[in-house]
Order: C-alpha cells, then structure tokens, then sequence
C-alpha cells in the first residue's frame, strides 16, 4: 500500500505530462508549455516529501524531532562542561550506589534457589533461646522420632559437618569442613550432579562404600575444574573414600564445606553415642512437604511431635532452656538475616539517590535561569511550550543516561564489595552480579530523574510580569525561583544529616566495640587452629602431641610461653560448651536448674599464656592428671555468686547432669574474661585441667616481639611431630577480634562511604546555590557597598543565608530521620536510635561543610567592585 | 492561472479539499490533474488546488481508507494513479456535505439575520 519514491516520481511525471499535453493542445509552443507546467506546479521536491511523510508513521516523526533536540543538547551541553561533569558524577553516584545494592538484593532476597522445587524445601532448626542458643541442632534419636511420626514431610535430609585431613589430588594434606549426609539429603535438597552421582539411599548404613562428593567450589577453586576426579580414591579423615561426583553450584548452607561424603566415613556417625546419645545434637535437618501437605500444616505437626518428644525425654529438655522448633522454607532460613541490613542499605542507597538528584536539578535550575534569555528568545521565534519542554527534556536524558551509564559502570566492582559484605549475612549474597535486570534499574532511574529534571525550570511565559525578560543583564531569580533552589539545598542537607547521623551511630558503636576492654593480653598471643582429626579425636594420642608440640614450641627463640585449649575467644565461640554444674553448698531456688556455666578445658599455663590473672589460688600443673585428684578453676564471677562468703577455693563442683558425680575441688580463681562476647559480660566458666578432661585442638603462643614472625618456626616444630598434621588462621587474638568485628566494620564502613558522598554532594548544592544567589545579587551588594557596608557585612550577609539553609536541613532531617527510625524500627529489631553525640558530630560536620562551601562566594559577594556592579544594567 | 485576475482567486477554506476531492471522485475514477482541473473548472475557475497540497491530501484519503488507488493509462498516454472513491469513502463524503451545508448555514445566520419578528 504504502508508495516508494519512484512511484511518487511517477505520479508527478504522468501529472506533468497531462498539464504539458493541455497547454499544447490549447496552441502554446512545447517547450514553453514544459516550462509552464513546471512552474506551475511548484516545488517537486517538496510535494514529494509531503506525500511521503503522509505514509510516515508518526513516532517517526516525534522521533526526529527528539533526535534534533538531543543533537541540539549535546552541542549546548559540551560548552557547559563543568556542569556537565559535575551533574553526570553526581547522577553516577546515586545511580551506581543503587544499582550495585540492588544487586545483592536481588540475589538475596529476589532470586529463586538452584534446588528443585524450593517452596517445598523447609529447614527445620531446634532452638534453645533460655541459654541464648539459637541453633541447637537436633540429635540422631531426635530425627528418628522425626522420621517415625511426621506425615506431612515425604523424606527428610540430615547434614552435620565433620573436619576431616584431607590427602589426595596430589596436593598437599588440607583440613576440609565435610558434609556428613543420610542418602535422602540430595533429593530433599532438589539438588543435581554437575559431574558423575550424588549420594543415594544405597549410601547409608555402617556397610556401605565411602564415598564423597565434592562441592562445585571446592573442585573449581581448589582442582579447577578437574573432570577425572570422579572415581578417584582420597584419605578422608580416618580412612580412604571414593570420590563419585561433583555437586553443582548451590548456596552452601548451613555450612560451607569442601566436600560431601556418606555417614560411613565418619566412625564418629558410627558410634553409640551419636546413634542413641539424645544430647548429642550436631545435626541440621531438612525436609520436603510431602505431596498436598502445606508449609503451615508441616509446622503444625513437627511441633506436636517436637511437643510429645519433650514430654517423653524430660531429662533431655532442661526448662531452664526453652528448647523450641522453628520451620521455614529453606529459602526465607537463607535470606531472614539478611533482610533488615539489605533494606537498611537500599534505604540509604535511595537516600543518595534523592541528594544526587536534588542537587542536579539545582544545577539545572541555575543553568536555566542563566539561559532563560536564550528560551524566551526561541518562545518569541515560535516555540512552543512542548518544544521547549522537549529541549529541556533532551539535555536531561543526555545528562541521565551518561550518568546511568557511568553508574553502571560504577556497579560493576561494587556488586562484588556489597557481596562481600553482604554474605556475612547471607551466603546468597556471593551469587549477586549485575545483570540485566541491574540495566533496566538503571534506565529507569535515568529516566525518572530526566523527566523530574526536564520540568525543574520554568518556562518563559507572555503572561509573566516584564513579558519573555528580552532584556539582557544577567540572570534574574524570582522569589519563587529561589525558593526552589533553597528547598532542594535543605532536601540535601536534611538527607545527609540522616545518613551521616546513622553512619556515626555505627562508627559508636564498632568503636565501642574495638575498644571494649577484653582482659585478654591482645597483640602477643598467637592462636593458632590444630585440629586434631589427623591425631585421633580425643585420644591418648592427640594428648601426647599437644604436649610435646607445647615442649618443642616453648623451646624455641622469642617464644615467652605455650598452652593449648579447646577455644580461640570468639573465634570459637559457637563451639563453646555449656554444661550445667553443681556447687557444693550451693543451694538452687526452688523451679531454679542448677547453673549452666561454659566449659573449658585448658593446660597449664593457659591464664599465663593469654594474660589473664590468677585471683586466688593456684594454677593447674602437669602434675594433674587423671590418676590424681580431680581438680577445677573458676571464673571470679562465679566465686562470688555461688560462694557469696568468698570461700570458693578448696569447695568442690561436679556435672549436674548425667552419670555418677565425680567431685572437683575447686583450686583456683581467676578474673572472668568472656570469650563468647568481644563486649565483656560476667560469665561463668569453669577451667578443667586438660590432662584429666580435654580434647585440645588449639595451641596459645606468647610472643616476645612480633607474634607473626613466629608462624614458621611454630609450623616447621608441629609438621617435624607430625607431618600430616594441618595448621590453620595463626592470628593474634588482636586480629581474632578484628575478623568477629568485620560485619560490624562494614556496616560501619558502608554507612559511613554513603554518608562521606552524601556529605560531599551536599557541599556542592550549597555552594552552588550560594554562588547563584550571589551572582544573581551582583547589583544589591554593590549599592549596599556604595552606601557604606563594609565588605565585611556583605561577607557576613552570604555566610548567613547558607547557615540558614543548613540549619533548617539539619532539623527537617532530625525530624525525618526520627520519623524514618520510629518506623523501622517497627519492621526491623537491628535499628537503633542515633545517641546525641552521633547527631551533634553529624551537625557539626554539616555546618562546618557549609561554612566551608559558603566562603567561596561570600568572599566573591565581599569583593564586589562598586562601580562595575552599578553600571552593569 | 494567469487568466484568473488575483483579486478573484479564493483561498481554499481549512478542511474543505478533502471534501472537495471526494465530491469530484463522485462522477467516477480521475487521476490527480483530472482531479485538479475538475476542482477548478466547477468552480468557475475561482478556486485553484496547488499540487503542492493537492497529491499529499490524495495520499492521506488513501491512507484512511476514503480513497482506492490503482494505475492507469492517462490521455498523455502515460501511467498515470487514477483514484476512485470507496464505499467509506461516500459515507465520509454525505458527513462533510452535511456539516457544510450546516456551517454555511449558520454563518448565513449570524452575517445576515433574518429582521425580527415582533
């Protein structure tokens, strides 16, 4: 239907013949009559065109225009370059912050798992929230009862780690963390080999063949991707196992392990204990809704079970515990934790973004106002609003799209740095990239600012009083003008009041916490992780190694002293051991338990080693040991509450639990030091000697100097007593409080990067709104200086209008940023209120920083030349 | 053209060439200059259509469908886009005539008002 050039041409041809064929048939001469009808008709190619642009699609049209227009913005805009950069970074900022957050968001709490069917996946996790155990694990007797009585979970999968030497690969000896898993686990968890098998139900039980899988992480990073490994035999911990495949790539929880491998190659999994010990939970356990069975009907259930467990075993469910179920889908367990901090960081990452924005169309808005003379003459030459508008509108999307552009170039590295981060809350976070949907976040942010842009100036108007405003002589600014101007500095200063408000309260806090003193001698002691499963758990034999390593080490230069423990201070911590204990002579309350008190096992030397001091009494020595009298040391806490008559020493304590009371008599007290806590609270800890009761697993160097420098000449000793033994993280308790501290350092870090751009755009805002108002004001300071102001009191006048603007911020974003934390701190429990210091260093901050951006012009508006200024109209 | 004197010539009111052309199509299929020529001799050569305006004005009937466009041999013996008018076509023709006659009409009222009758 739609005509080509040539047919046009044609038409206009057999047109021009029939025009040329009338003239000649009314007598004129041919070649006159030629020139007639061409003249008569006009202008070919012109009526060409319009007949084509007839059949153009409109878009097209509206299309060209904006091309125009945006062609017509860069050319305005590159003789603008400052501002150009200025508002493209500023606009990267906002738009990368958000992007790259976003991201992690995604991942987390947005994206679907890699495991089959993940609404029908639940973890189910038993708490103990009297003792302040959130995760109790379940014990193998619990998840029978499990598996005999729930109907609404097809199957269930049980998963509990085990550390185990690995040597094989042609690698060197490495502690691996393996999964040790039933044969239903893989299919519960919905998860597929990406190389040879998983483990099946043929896998379970005492008589099948050791086999492991490897982790995708596992095998990519550490084998890089070795196809033959399937079939390749390994020593795993006690004995050899096959290797049967990889597991593809799938969130590692509830722990991130090496490998895989089936109960048989744990000889603990094996034992009594763990098969008829009720107590002896180390076990994490998954289930899948059997067919029909709802999320809500599954939780009903497993807490009736959970309910008549407890009444049958009360001996195994102490009150004092509050031991309870929680069930979730596997996929809420994984993003729960990191919810609140994620949606902390999207608000502050939105709260950039509304700064940038703010502080472009200020930008703009003077931009505008220095060209108004250039839009009212193009309104007086006949354009109209929606052209103008379109102008406006083309050099926004210009500036936005270049600052979307630079923002997502900018999301790039920080995905990874918000990852990072963000996987220490949520192992999901390690998945984020940026991808597409990161793409279209940021378009449509650069969309919506270019459009809020493109209506921030007025346009000129007939109807205004003093017409278009021809005139030349400089920019002009209507009260209504700068009443913009105004709102958007305060809308930035209110917001950055708010994030750097939050970002101090964070920095309060993690240097409250850095700072916390810990009763520990911090920068000499190196704790160092020997894990003993190549020795042999908890023998004879992983004693004598100890001993002799301590000897051996406690020989060599610069080394003050050595002990060995069960704990690194927080390192540990989530391995501590809490046992109730009774006091002799101490009588319990009645419905009270007896005591839990945390468990350690330590060396002689131990308190000397680490720094902490010995109260009262005497320090365990290598002559207690299990054929002499059994002996205890405990911490002052409990000296004082359980012995309030100070006679603790010389009395004796026993397990309240289980089996015939064997009697300690207390024979030493030392000051409590709390290795759960990097913040100290009272504790209570009973130290029992290592040679009567102890499995050590961590060696404690004291250093003369610098405790680093003796990791290899510690290393060498342990690898000439055993060569196979592993040696993990030496690090100074120091540095053990450091990495406990990292999510709070981030926290801090994070909060403390976006309140700096924050603070940063700010100043900018200011100090251009400020700059405007002072050229705009050019004339009014030069008669103010004709009639004998001091340059002074101009000077003075400037700093006043931007201190006004930062006061009326700073208590527009108190009032916000009040409301903002009484509401999330409704939805989330993590928030808290900034202390008065935090606020008042944010305030302080920002009118220093205004100060500072107000100096500039308001030295300009002091220099004013008198002269000049009053003959400029 | 030329014999037109300029004071005679009339400028096509806005909106009245479409309705022009299809009142024209009504006698049977014409090509543009047939079209043109018939505007003008009917007309007592008091209103002239430009070509400039005319062919685009074709190409939009066409394309809302008033219009059928096939081609022809013209009396110059050239190939020439004759147009004919569709059945969409008349229908448009019989709204416009319509409210012409009534735009005519009540401009006739307001510039000549019947005398009161009291």
């Amino acid at each position: 239907m739609k005509p080509d050039v040539d047919d046009l041409d044609e038409e206009i041809r057999g047109h021009l013949a029939l025009s040329i064929k009338e003239r000649i048939e009314r007598g004129e001469d041919p070649e006159a009559a030629r020139l007639a009808a061409l003249k008569e008709f006009g202008n070919v190619l012109r009526t060409r065109e319009s007949m084509r642009s007839v059949w153009r699609p409109r878009w097209l049209d509206a299309v060209e225009a904006l091309v125009r227009d945006i062609r017509f913005a860069v050319r305005s805009l590159l003789r603008a370059k400052g501002l150009t950069v200025t508002v493209v970074v500023t606009l990267a900022l906002g738009i990368g912050a958000n992007a790259a957050i976003f991201s992690v968001v995604r991942s987390v709490l947005l994206r679907p798992l890699v495991n089959r069917d993940p609404d029908r996946l639940i973890y189910i996790r038993q708490t103990a929230l009297g003792i302040g155990t959130e995760n109790l694990t379940f014990s193998m007797p619990e998840i029978n009862d499990f598996k005999s009585r729930v109907k609404t979970i097809s199957a269930f999968g049980d998963f509990s780690t085990v550390d185990f030497t690995l040597i094989g690969f042609g690698r060197r000896p490495r502690m691996v963390t393996a999964g040790v898993v039933n044969g239903r686990f893989f299919d519960v968890m919905g998860l597929r080999p990406a190389l040879g098998r998983l483990l099946n139900a043929a896998d379970d039980g005492p008589q099948a063949a050791r086999v492991a899988v490897l982790t995708h992480r596992f095998w990519t990073a550490v084998l890089h991707g070795d196809s033959t490994v399937v079939g390749k035999v390994i020593h795993l911990g006690p004995g050899m196992a096959t290797v049967v495949g990889v597991l593809e790539p799938s969130v590692p929880y509830p722990a991130e392990t090496q490998i895989i491998a089936n109960v048989v190659t744990s000889p603990h999994h094996l034992s009594a204990t763990m098969v008829t010990g009720r107590t002896h939970r180390m076990t994490e356990l998954f289930g899948r809704l059997a067919p029909g069975a709802t999320l809500e009907a599954a939780r009903a259930e497993l807490a009736a079970v959970h309910a008549a467990m407890l009444r049958e075993h009360p001996e195994a469910y102490s009150a004092q515990a509050q031991v309870g179920l929680r069930v979730s889908t596997l996929r809420d367990q994984l993003a729960s934790p990191a919810r609140p901090i994620l949606l902390l960081l999207l608000a502050a990452a939105a709260i950039v973004f509304v700064i940038a924005c703010s502080n472009v169309a200020n930008l703009i808005l003077g931009r505008s106002i220095r060209r108004e003379t250039e839009l009212a003459v193009r309104a007086a030459l006949g354009a109209g609003p929606g052209a103008l508008r379109r102008t406006l509108f083309a050099e926004s999307l210009i500036l936005c799209s270049a600052g979307a552009a630079l923002g997502l170039v900018l999301a790039w590295p920080l995905v990874n740095v918000a990852g990072r981060y963000a996987a220490r809350f949520s192992v999901r976070a390690l998945e984020a990239t940026v991808d597409a949907s990161v793409l279209w976040l940021g378009v449509g942010l650069a969309l919506v600012a270019s459009v809020v842009l493109a209506y921030v100036p007025r346009l000129p108007s007939f109807d205004r009083p003093g017409g278009l405003g021809l005139g030349g002589g400089g920019p002009r600014m209507t009260p209504a003008t700068k009443r913009r101007l105004r709102i958007l500095a305060t809308t930035q200063i209110a917001c950055s009041f708010v994030l750097l408000a939050g970002a101090g309260t964070l920095l309060a806090t993690l240097n409250a916490l850095q700072t916390a003193k810990t009763g520990y001698d911090m920068r000499k002691v190196l704790a160092i992780d020997v894990p003993p499963s190549a020795t042999g758990v908890g023998g004879p034999a992983n004693l004598r190694f100890f001993e002799e390593a301590t000897r051996r080490i406690g020989e060599l230069p610069g080394v003050e002293g050595v002990a060995s423990g069960m704990i690194v201070p927080w390192r540990d911590h989530n391995a501590g051991l809490k046992f109730q204990f009774a006091f002799e002579g101490y009588q319990t309350a009645n419905g009270e338990g007896n005591p839990t008190c945390r468990f350690r096992p330590v060396s002689p030397r131990f308190f000397a080693v680490l720094g902490v001091p010995i109260l009262a009494g005497r320090d365990f020595t290598d002559a207690d040991r299990t054929d002499t009298e059994p002996v205890a040391m405990v911490s002052q806490s409990v000296a004082q509450r359980l012995f309030p008559n100070g006679d603790a020493i010389n009395r004796h304590l026993w397990f309240a639990s289980g089996g015939k009371p064997q009697p300690r008599r207390i024979v030493g007290i030392v000051v409590d030091v709390d290795d759960e806590n990097v913040v100290q609270e009272p504790s209570l800890t009973v130290y029992l000697p290592q040679r009567q009761l102890g499995l050590p697993s961590r060696l404690f160097v004291r250093a003369a100097g610098d405790p680093y420098a003796l990791v290899p000449s510690v290393t060498r000793t342990i690898r000439n007593i055993s060569a196979e033994q592993a040696i993990e993280r030496p690090t100074t308790l120091e540095d053990v409080r450091a990495e406990v501290l990292t999510p709070e350092r981030l926290n801090a870090f994070v909060f403390s990067a976006f309140g700096g751009v924050a603070l940063l755009i700010a100043i900018v805002g200011v100090a251009g709104v400020l700059a405007f108002s002072v050229s705009a004001r050019t004339r009014e300071f030069g008669v103010r200086l004709a009639v004998g102001a001091t340059p002074t009191q101009v000077l003075t006048l400037v700093l006043k209008e931007g201190l006004v603007i930062v006061a009326v911020g700073i208590i527009a974003g108190a009032v916000f940023g009040y409301g903002l934390a009484r509401v999330a701190s409704a939805y989330l429990e993590t928030i808290r209120m900034p202390g008065v210091l935090p606020a008042v260093v944010a305030a302080v901050a920002l009118v220093a920083a205004a100060l500072v951006a107000s100096l500039i012009p308001a030295a300009r508006a002091s220099r004013v030349d008198v002269m000049q200024a009053l003959r400029s109209e | 053209m030329t014999k037109t004197p300029e004071d005679r010539r009339l400028e096509l009111l806005q909106g009245t060439l479409d309705m022009l052309v299809l009142r024209t199509l009504q006698w049977g299929p014409q090509h543009g200059h047939g079209i043109g020529q018939a505007i003008r001799t009917q007309s007592d050569d008091l209103l002239t259509v430009e070509t400039g305006s005319l062919y685009p004005a074709l190409h939009r009937l066409v394309k809302r469908g008033w219009l059928k466009s096939e081609w022809g041999i013209s009396e110059a013996n050239q190939r020439a886009r004759y147009y004919r008018l569709t059945a969409a076509g008349k229908a448009q023709l019989l709204r416009e005539r319509d409210r012409w006659s009534q735009l005519v009409h009540a401009i006739g009222l307001v510039m000549n008002p019947a005398p009161s009758k009291e």
